[in-house]
């Protein structure tokens, strides 16, 4: 693959107009990695985000949180020319990667970032477009500015565009 | 108080060094016991690290990777993972099974059950050693297997301490079996209660 690659690692969120450039959130577990992208103004944006609130309100660590990371990267996308009601909104992950008898229960927190982030989506009456998310399995995505395309890779498996099973 | 709030002092770390180094030397004793085949600690070590580089630490969060994931319960709490690439982890197994190199070809639910096993005494040998050092028992919680890239793997760590606080205090080292350049990665983060109990145990000399 010849396009730039942007890592957007644990907390981090990142925008670009650059057509070259595709930003990636790698081996997703209970975290989300979503995607906001204009076709026309062709801007895309990716968060990684880890928890689903900021409780304490003092984490000066906005993108870690699904509650305050998504209002953010809204903002951005559109301080960048992309305009609300042309997103194309997409999320991956949400995993629980744990499933024991001895320990389920405390690590229930993919499930709750997802319900937080279609919470959080409904009050900005944003529609998520597509997802791929839940179970028990790591995910990898991928936001191609070009075009859009936003895609999933797991473990032993090719990358393929999201929500295509 | 945030853990990359409080000052990091100096005589605390070198405490939880000799702590950790004993627990990592039990726990290579107990599994090159386990595997019939003689395991060295390498580079152990106790550092407050940040949590979103913990999975660049192994190589690159989208590796694949087999982690067993255990509890710390009793007196002490905390997380214990062993990490193991997944090639590397199919050669385990041919030793725990006791089968000829290259035998193993996936994991299925014999070759997890096995690798949970070392999980279990590498942590039980880990802190049985800690107990005998410090006199506070714990023990080991079933052992969970994950199979999957490192970075999904280790947002089970990120996603209990990431509302805690950026930084962990980390006890870590490899396993390593030298003729067979095999390698296994035991990480330990203890809750932050467990540390001020650590900082106060006396050491005892043997």
């Amino acid at each position: 693959m010849s396009e730039p690659m942007s890592s957007v690692g644990l907390g981090e969120m990142r925008v670009s107009n650059d057509p070259s450039e595709v930003l990636i959130a790698f081996g997703l577990g209970s975290c989300l990695g979503i995607g906001m992208y204009d076709p026309v103004a062709k801007v895309g944006g990716m968060i990684h985000v880890v928890l689903p609130e900021q409780k304490s309100g003092n984490d000066p660590n906005i993108g870690k949180f699904v509650d305050t990371g998504i209002p953010l990267l809204l903002q951005k996308v559109v301080a960048k020319g992309g305009i609300q009601s042309r997103l194309i909104v997409r999320m991956a992950g949400g995993a629980n990667m744990l499933v024991s008898p001895g320990l389920s229960g405390i690590f229930e927190i993919g499930t709750r970032n997802i319900t937080k982030a279609t919470e959080v989506f409904k009050e900005l009456k944003i529609k998520i477009q597509k997802e791929e998310v839940g179970g028990q399995v790591g995910r990898t995505v991928r936001l191609y500015i070009s075009d859009g395309r936003m895609t999933v890779r797991m473990m032993g498996a090719q990358e393929r565009d999201l929500g295509a099973v | 108080m945030a853990p990359e709030n409080r000052k990091v002092d100096e005589n605390f770390i070198s405490k939880m060094r000799i702590i950790a180094a004993r627990g990592f030397k039990n726990s290579a004793k107990g599994l090159s016991m386990m595997i019939g085949h003689e395991m060295t600690v390498s580079s152990p070590d106790v550092n407050m690290v940040p949590l979103a580089n913990i999975a660049d630490m192994l190589g690159g969060p989208e590796n694949d990777a087999v982690g067993v994931y255990l509890r710390i319960e009793g007196n002490l709490s905390g997380q214990m993972m062993l990490i193991i690439p997944y090639q590397q982890a199919l050669e385990f197994c041919d030793m725990v099974i006791d089968i000829p190199p290259g035998t193993t070809q996936e994991l299925g639910k014999m070759e997890r059950s096995a690798l949970s096993e070392v999980g279990n005494l590498t942590g039980a040998f880990f802190l049985n050693a800690i107990a005998e050092l410090t006199g506070i028992s714990s023990q080991p919680s079933p052992p969970a297997v994950m199979v999957d890239m490192v970075g999904s793997i280790l947002d089970v760590v990120v996603a209990t301490m990431g509302a805690i606080s950026d930084h962990v205090l980390m006890f870590d080292a490899a396993f390593k079996i030298g003729e067979r350049n095999l390698q296994a990665d035991f990480r330990i983060i203890p809750d932050p209660a467990t540390l001020e109990k650590l900082t106060i145990a006396e050491i005892k000399e043997q």
